[in-house]
């Protein structure tokens, strides 16, 4: 983990996550990538000055991918935890990122873990090991992204402490295009306010917004000389979208800025 | 011999006459999709579309060649009103046709930027103000085309003095927007500039109690009580001092002539539904309206007939009243329309036909090689597969238990918790020829009796319903199967006896369709609405309203927990079906006969875990 994380914080995110951490309290994160969700974890893991253990939930994930299994040795059977078993015991922030990517039954071994018993049951072992004191759980989802065949299990949802993350406001994120990139503020502003115009058009002509991430990455290839035109083109337009028409309707948008 | 000589002399006078760059031409209709979507980044309203401005008559001085040519009368303006942003159908002002659509975007632009227009002159200038200052890029476009522009324009000190006035500060707020307040008064406008807006054909017109504007000069006017007309024609106001009943005195061959006065009550609300008599209004060039409200009996009725009782379906109950979304007051109006829900009740069985059997297997071909309804399961005592992590497991263990060999993955079908309402749309569009074998309706036929197949194999519960609609009292609402019927030969039946009429009320559709839904018990509940257009209706359901209270509707059935879904032919439809379903809520099929093949694969991506 770095050590010198930077966040920019947007509301009351902060206060609400430590308020969870005092009280024992998973927390759940929704909004839209490349929002800083992840960043957020990373940076709250520093200020407390814990471990961060994060696991990106996909189909396969099974519950052996969690908590962990048996492995061949030359003398037979050894168990092996897994990354949420480990960060149980060791202490930590667990963070399963995308959880809504995985399969309802693999979160459910989440249950025992988010109540007021604290505890993960290893069934293959028979063990039940008590959460270390330090051990906070955290996940994250898109909601935009939701297929309509997946979601949480209200069950599951109704564990955590929900908090809704979404772009910063525009000073907020001109900030952090500055702080991330070393780009001018005039640049960063422009490019801000080119990114609030695209917002409009999501869910309409584009199927996710641009993301703070995006615009990172656009001022970082401006700041070391890399034409306007350009960054906007590959950082911005061409993760955006594949269909012609709309990119060039963006790229006619961008130069009404540039 | 005279004919060619006409032609030729025509051709030459028009060309004459004519400034355009023909070589430099851009057409609206190739980037249409383009600048929608640039309105709409802009910060346009998303609900307007762009479409082709028709000509306006503006009154300008003319050069004797344009006398001679006829030219100059009407002028292609870009103008907007609640319904939709209006551009030229081309631009060729330019010789550089970079410029010309560099216009196209300029345009756009602005209507995102002034959705009202109050003051022709000072609201152009402001806007342009506003552009200028917040977007550098758009900037220097500007500068460019007005640069470019203003060398088109004649040169002032060629015109006579009267005008030389006008055109000087025509020419200032292009050269320097904001420094021009007024214009001079004079008997004619000023030229059209084609780097503003004009205000919506029928402000063009004042009326008869404005006193003291100018009724021809819209740079003088004020319009901020200016009385909203959906039409696109001119407008003229006059008093009927005689109180007549209107009675047209016209011969019906001379039928593009019509210029008398007709009376059409708009002082009452004109959203009323039988107040429409716009196929006459379109032949019409000018629309003289009068204050008095008589003659309301004298309404022309052009409505389509409905099939006596007996020729038509059986229809079941009273009729089920809804609401609809009026976005002009942005609340829900109860009771706005009425559902007759239908049955054909006395169809003859039809089996599965030989072409139907063919799709049908093609489709399960499909499912099966995707392995749709498969499912995984591990450590079973039977499978295809070993199930190593079973087996290590079981090693794993102290006491090992020898009765117990679960060392296979087994896949088994899976259980589908969705239920599917299909409603599909039975307006008389759908009689229209896809090719010359075969009407949309057919392609619709076959493609719902392939989906029902396809459907009855992966054990989806599923309705189908058709709709059409005769105003908002009679929405048609057919039932073809619902979810306790089972699907067989009767189904087919009616499937294979639906036929086109009448028009598209989708919103009332769309929430009966929601309330039927919602009584299901499944997780998963898809609606999916297979349609070849836009909604419309005879009344004020045709344009904004009616988009507005769809969108109502499908905002209404997602909130509740469905998933609304859109399946069309309408290549147009990318104007209009993201502002209804939003981006991922809709397919559109390029080729409509492959419909019957695309729309199960549409329902399987939607619905594959």
């Amino acid at each position: 983990m770095n050590n010198t994380c930077y966040y920019q914080v947007q509301g009351d995110e902060v206060e609400i996550f430590n308020y969870c951490v005092e009280h024992d309290l998973p927390a759940l994160i929704k909004g839209p990538t490349g929002c800083g969700k992840t960043r957020f974890v990373e940076y709250m893991a520093q200020e407390l000055n814990r471990p961060i253990t994060t696991i990106s939930c996909h189909d396969d994930l099974t519950a052996a991918d969690l908590i962990g299994r048996h492995l061949i040795s030359p003398d037979g059977t050894y168990w092996q935890d897994g990354p949420l078993t480990r960060t149980v015991r060791n202490g930590g922030i667990c963070y399963l990122d995308e959880i809504i990517e995985a399969r309802k039954d693999t979160t459910v071994v989440l249950h025992s873990l988010t109540d007021h018993r604290r505890e993960l049951h290893i069934e293959r072992t028979g063990e039940v090991i008590k959460a270390h004191k330090d051990f906070v759980l955290v996940v994250s989802y898109n909601p935009s992204y939701q297929n309509i065949m997946k979601g949480l299990k209200p069950s599951t949802r109704q564990r955590f402490v929900g908090m809704s993350f979404d772009y910063p406001e525009a000073e907020k994120e001109i900030e952090i295009l500055i702080h991330e990139s070393k780009v001018d503020k005039e640049t960063a502003s422009q490019l801000v306010k080119l990114a609030s115009d695209i917002r409009r058009l999501t869910d309409l002509d584009l199927k996710a917004a641009v993301s703070t991430r995006l615009l990172i990455y656009t001022a970082k290839m401006l700041s070391s000389g890399c034409n306007i035109s350009k960054a906007c083109r590959h950082c911005i337009i061409e993760p955006l979208t594949d269909e012609p028409e709309t990119v060039k309707a963006l790229e006619k948008l961008v130069h009404a800025y540039f | 011999m005279e004919e060619v000589v006409g032609k030729i002399w025509d051709k030459w006078l028009t060309r004459q006459v004519s400034a355009d760059h023909p070589a430099a031409t851009v057409n609206l209709c190739d980037i249409r999709s383009q600048l929608l979507l640039f309105y709409r980044a802009m910060g346009g309203v998303t609900a307007k579309s762009i479409e082709i401005a028709e000509g306006q008559k503006l009154k300008v001085k003319r050069t004797t060649l344009q006398k001679v040519a006829g030219s100059h009368q009407k002028f292609s303006l870009a103008w907007q009103d609640e319904r939709s942003v209006r551009l030229p159908a081309s631009l060729a002002i330019f010789a550089d046709k970079d410029l010309n659509e560099a216009l196209y975007f300029w345009l756009v632009a602005l209507a995102a930027k002034m959705p009202i227009m109050t003051h022709w002159l000072q609201d152009n200038q402001v806007a342009t103000i506003k552009l200028m200052a917040d977007y550098p890029g758009l900037k220097q476009s500007y500068l460019k085309l007005s640069r470019a522009y203003l060398a088109a324009r004649p040169e002032p000190d060629t015109l006579s003095p009267r005008d030389r006035a006008l055109e000087k500060q025509i020419q200032s707020a292009l050269k320097v927007p904001g420094i021009v307040n007024h214009l001079p008064d004079g008997k004619y406008q000023p030229l059209p500039v084609s780097l503003w807006l004009y205000p919506p054909l029928t402000c063009l017109a004042s009326r008869p109690d404005d006193k003291g504007l100018e009724q021809n000069n819209p740079g003088q006017r004020n319009l901020p009580d200016i009385k909203e007309i959906e039409q696109r024609k001119q407008v003229d106001y006059v008093d009927d001092e005689r109180k007549t009943d209107g009675f047209m005195a016209f011969q019906a061959e001379a039928l593009e002539t019509w210029t008398e006065q007709v009376n059409l009550d708009r002082c009452q609300n004109e959203d009323d539904d039988n107040d429409n008599l716009d196929d006459i209004a379109k032949d019409l060039d000018i629309i003289t309206l009068s204050r008095h409200r008589k003659a309301k009996a004298a309404r022309i009725r052009f409505d389509l007939d409905l099939p006596a009782a007996e020729n038509d379906d059986l229809r079941l109950g009273e009729g089920i009243p809804l609401p609809e979304w009026n976005f002009k007051q942005q609340r829900l109006v109860e009771n706005s329309c009425f559902i007759q829900t239908m049955l054909a009740d006395d169809v003859k069985p039809v089996p599965l036909s030989q072409k139907h059997q063919l799709l049908s297997r093609e489709v399960s071909q499909l499912f099966l090689a995707i392995g749709l309804n498969r499912t995984r399961r591990k450590a079973q005592a039977t499978g295809d597969e070993l199930d190593l992590d079973a087996w290590i497991s079981e090693q794993s263990r102290p006491v090992k238990d020898s009765s117990k060999q679960n060392y296979f993955i087994d896949s088994r079908d899976n259980f589908r918790d969705v239920n599917c309402l299909i409603l599909a749309d039975l307006s008389l569009s759908t009689e229209g020829h896809i090719n010359n074998e075969q009407k949309v309706i057919d392609v619709i036929r076959d493609s719902l009796i392939v989906f029902s197949e396809a459907l009855n194999q992966l054990n989806d519960e599923f309705a189908i319903y058709g709709f059409s609609s005769v105003r908002s009292q009679h929405v048609r609402y057919h039932i073809l199967k619902n979810f306790n019927m089972r699907y067989n030969d009767h189904v087919r039946g009616r499937i294979s006896r639906i036929e086109p009429g009448y028009y598209t009320r989708m919103g009332a559709a769309i929430r009966q369709s929601s309330k039927l839904l919602l009584d299901r018990g499944a997780d998963n509940k898809i609606l999916l609405l297979l349609t070849d257009g836009r909604p419309n209706d005879l009344d004020q359901y045709e344009g904004r309203y009616g988009l507005e209270d769809t969108r109502q509707a499908i905002i209404e059935a997602r909130q509740a927990g469905l998933v609304p879904y859109c399946v069309t032919i309408d290549q147009k439809a990318h104007d209009y079906l993201p502002f209804l379903f939003g981006h991922n809520g809709f397919a559109i099929v390029n080729d409509a006969t492959q419909l019957p093949k695309v729309l199960p694969k549409i329902y399987l991506n939607l619905t594959k875990n």
